[in-house]
């Protein structure tokens, strides 16, 4: 059963806010201080900008003049006002997609049946039908979610040409709310990397500057949603593969608390780290896309029965803000991610993140989580143990490429030495090593016990604080071919992530600020990390922060130039 | 003693030094032991090749020799795992320490494509996934 149908935009907007911090509807920002601020700004590109005809209400000048608006609500007033068509909307974000590719290579699979579902859309709007939260609305999916018919290869040759019989949960929901999937985006072999990379057949350039990685491994889902190729897109996130790549791509990235989305259909990397995370230009359409794909599924044993609130349904418009509506607000800043190994832009990025949330209201205390280095340790041996098993399914037998030989164990070793790729092989390695009999309790039991000490750390500080921040990555994006031959540099990179992954909670990448690099500056994201299932606080965080931020937005060059 | 030590030793130390908290009521000593097992031991490193072989992949000697050392240098660094006191902390095995009380029905369904599952099969002779002859390892 579809969540009910949105209304309308401004409707939505205008909703009373429920803070557990006061807030007062009726108190505006004074109009003089908006209107100054909404003046300072960074603009990422010269040269004309061409109708981002997705959004008829802005004027092509407003995308690098307001803060981001939710691409999803203005797709849905234009259908159902009758001022645009599916098929137009489609028809715009292919065209967009087709000329996008050749730089930055996103994509491992366009749907070939696009403009036919857009029609269906058309014929329900005409019929007068309610349409789902998301009708019209173009979505990529990463490839290690399965979507049924359409090739699914987690990114690895061993399972080139893969079409799954079933959507996964999560890819059903999105269908069921009205989404057109637009396609299958590029990632690191079944989620083991950093960069794209590791992709068993292309890497994706960073819509920022196309001689740097989108990240990874969701690196084309951020790019896709970066460059506009999509609304929104979901990515997975084992160690920060959401997070980073949001980063990097400067778009929002949210992880869910492990369990809030099933994971039926996404192929298993490390199934007790592993989540479905989300991609969108806003925190809006990261709260609705996040509405659709939450909620227990009697397929996955490990997901949640609590109760999914309707997480758009408080984000309110920046009219109703009054001047600090984050008084009260306790926020943690982690001092381990802002020292040594940190780039000093990340840290001066952070700290004006900081001071952002100071002027609305926010109180900023620095906070040390004991054990937080030996998070990266104990992620990989967990990860990697968990992987050598889950990945011992694709031995050529029932589905993917399969080797020709005359005997079964060669049929097994060949096939998977052939399709699977060299960082994948390694980790599958580590973890059989890390498992095997008299090295369990020293590495994978003692990697559980750091998770426990990890787990009690961020329990311990987030009781004190209503959030935790960070940096998302030490650094912004990587030039291509950096980190190839060094595992260990491309794993530190990792640092500010993995934690959260090993404790299960929810974190919010909102991008925050610029650094130098590439032709505009390199985007820079903000992490904001909650107990267990406080989506719904970060995500109203985050939409304040991101509203009320001056001076950036976080528009590529690639798309201004292109489009 | 500590070196290449199988499971049978440290189980044995293990069941020796839980024996000698139950008698002393003393956790220090326990300690002791257990810091010895842990600090003593040195493991051997990653025999790629066997590992190779345990995982079912067929590693070309060009790769073992290339795996090998970065393989090695990662679990010396998984080796700072060793040097913590993880005295008394139980281990974690997912994140949430809650388990979900949600059991589905234990009813069997029907998939409703096994046409496409059996699509997808790289040699299918109904109603056999084919595969070929498997030869003892003699």
């Amino acid at each position: 059963m579809p969540p009910p149908p949105v209304r309308s935009p401004s409707r939505l907007l205008l909703c009373h806010c429920r803070l557990p911090f006061h807030i007062s509807p009726q108190t505006r920002l004074p109009l003089s201080h908006n209107s100054s601020v909404r003046r300072r700004f960074h603009c990422s590109a010269v040269s004309a900008v061409s109708a981002l005809s997705s959004d008829p209400q802005i004027a092509p000048t407003d995308l690098t003049t307001t803060p981001p608006s939710s691409h999803i609500l203005s797709i849905r007033e234009s259908l159902l006002s009758r001022r645009r068509t599916a098929a137009d909307v489609a028809g715009e974000y292919l065209d967009r997609l087709r000329r996008t590719e050749p730089h930055i290579r996103s994509f491992l699979h366009v749907s070939e049946t696009t403009m036919r579902e857009a029609e269906e859309v058309d014929r329900l709007v005409a019929s007068g039908k309610d349409l789902g939260p998301l009708a019209g609305v173009l979505v990529g999916v990463k490839d290690n979610i399965c979507t049924a018919g359409m090739p699914s290869t987690g990114g690895s040759r061993i399972l080139e040409g893969y079409r799954p019989p079933f959507d996964a949960t999560a890819v059903r929901k999105l269908k069921e709310a009205g989404a057109i999937v637009i396609g299958k985006t590029n990632m690191d072999e079944f989620g083991m990397g950093s960069t794209t990379e590791g992709s068993g057949f292309q890497v994706t350039a960073n819509p920022w500057d196309i001689s740097r990685v989108p990240g990874g491994s969701s690196g084309g889902s951020a790019a896709a949603v970066s460059a506009k190729q999509c609304v929104v897109s979901l990515g997975s996130d084992t160690g920060g593969s959401v997070r980073q790549p949001a980063s990097f791509c400067g778009v929002v990235g949210l992880k869910p608390t492990y369990g809030r989305v099933s994971r039926f259909g996404l192929m298993a990397y490390a199934s007790s780290l592993d989540v479905i995370g989300c991609f969108g230009a806003s925190v809006i359409d990261s709260a609705i896309v996040l509405n659709v794909v939450s909620g227990h599924d009697r397929f996955d044993s490990t997901s949640s029965t609590h109760e999914v609130p309707d997480y758009a349904s408080f984000l309110m418009s920046t009219d109703h803000f009054e001047s600090t509506p984050l008084k009260g607000l306790k926020v943690g800043m982690i001092r381990e991610t802002i020292g040594d190994g940190v780039d000093v832009g990340v840290i001066s990025s952070i700290k004006a993140a900081a001071l952002h949330l100071e002027e609305l209201g926010a109180t900023i205390t620095e906070v040390s989580l004991p054990s937080f280095s030996l998070g990266l340790p104990a992620y990989y041996v967990l990860a990697s143990s968990e992987a050598s098993s889950n990945l011992s399914r694709y031995d050529g037998v029932r589905y993917g490429n399969r080797a020709t030989v005359d005997e079964l164990n060669s049929l097994y070793g060949d096939s998977r030495a052939d399709g699977l790729g060299p960082e994948v092989k390694m980790r599958i390695l580590m973890g059989t090593y890390a498992l095997s009999a008299g090295y369990y309790d020293a590495y994978y039991k003692r990697a559980q016990q750091v998770r426990t000490l990890i787990r009690k750390s961020f329990k311990d500080a987030l009781e004190k604080m209503d959030i935790l921040v960070s940096p998302a990555v030490p650094s912004p994006a990587y030039k291509i071919g950096e980190k190839v031959n060094d595992p260990l540099a491309m794993y530190a990179g990792d640092i500010m992530t993995v934690n959260v992954n090993l404790a299960g909670l929810p974190a919010l990448v909102v991008p925050c600020g610029f650094v130098e690099g590439g032709s505009a500056g390199l985007p820079v994201g903000l992490q904001m990390i909650g107990s267990s299932f406080s989506e719904e606080k970060l995500l109203r965080i985050g939409h304040i922060f991101e509203q009320t931020l001056p001076n950036y937005r976080f528009v590529p060059p690639l798309f201004l130039e292109l489009v | 003693m500590a070196t290449g030590m199988t499971m049978s030793d440290a189980t044995l130390l293990r069941r020796l030094s839980t024996l000698l908290v139950a008698r002393s009521g003393c956790p220090r000593r326990m300690r002791l032991f257990s810091s010895y097992i842990v600090r003593g031991a040195t493991f051997e490193p990653p025999d790629v090749s066997h590992l190779a072989d345990s995982a079912r992949i067929s590693l070309a000697p060009g790769e073992v020799e290339d795996f090998g050392p970065k393989i090695r240098q990662v679990i010396d660094w998984f080796g700072q795992l060793q040097a913590v006191d993880l005295e008394s902390v139980e281990p974690s095995v997912r994140a949430d320490a809650e388990v979900s009380m949600y059991k589905r029905e234990d009813t069997p369904e029907t998939f409703e494509n096994r046409e496409a599952i059996i699509r997808v099969a790289p040699s299918y002779d109904d109603p056999y996934i084919k595969v070929p002859k498997v030869l003892s390892k003699e």
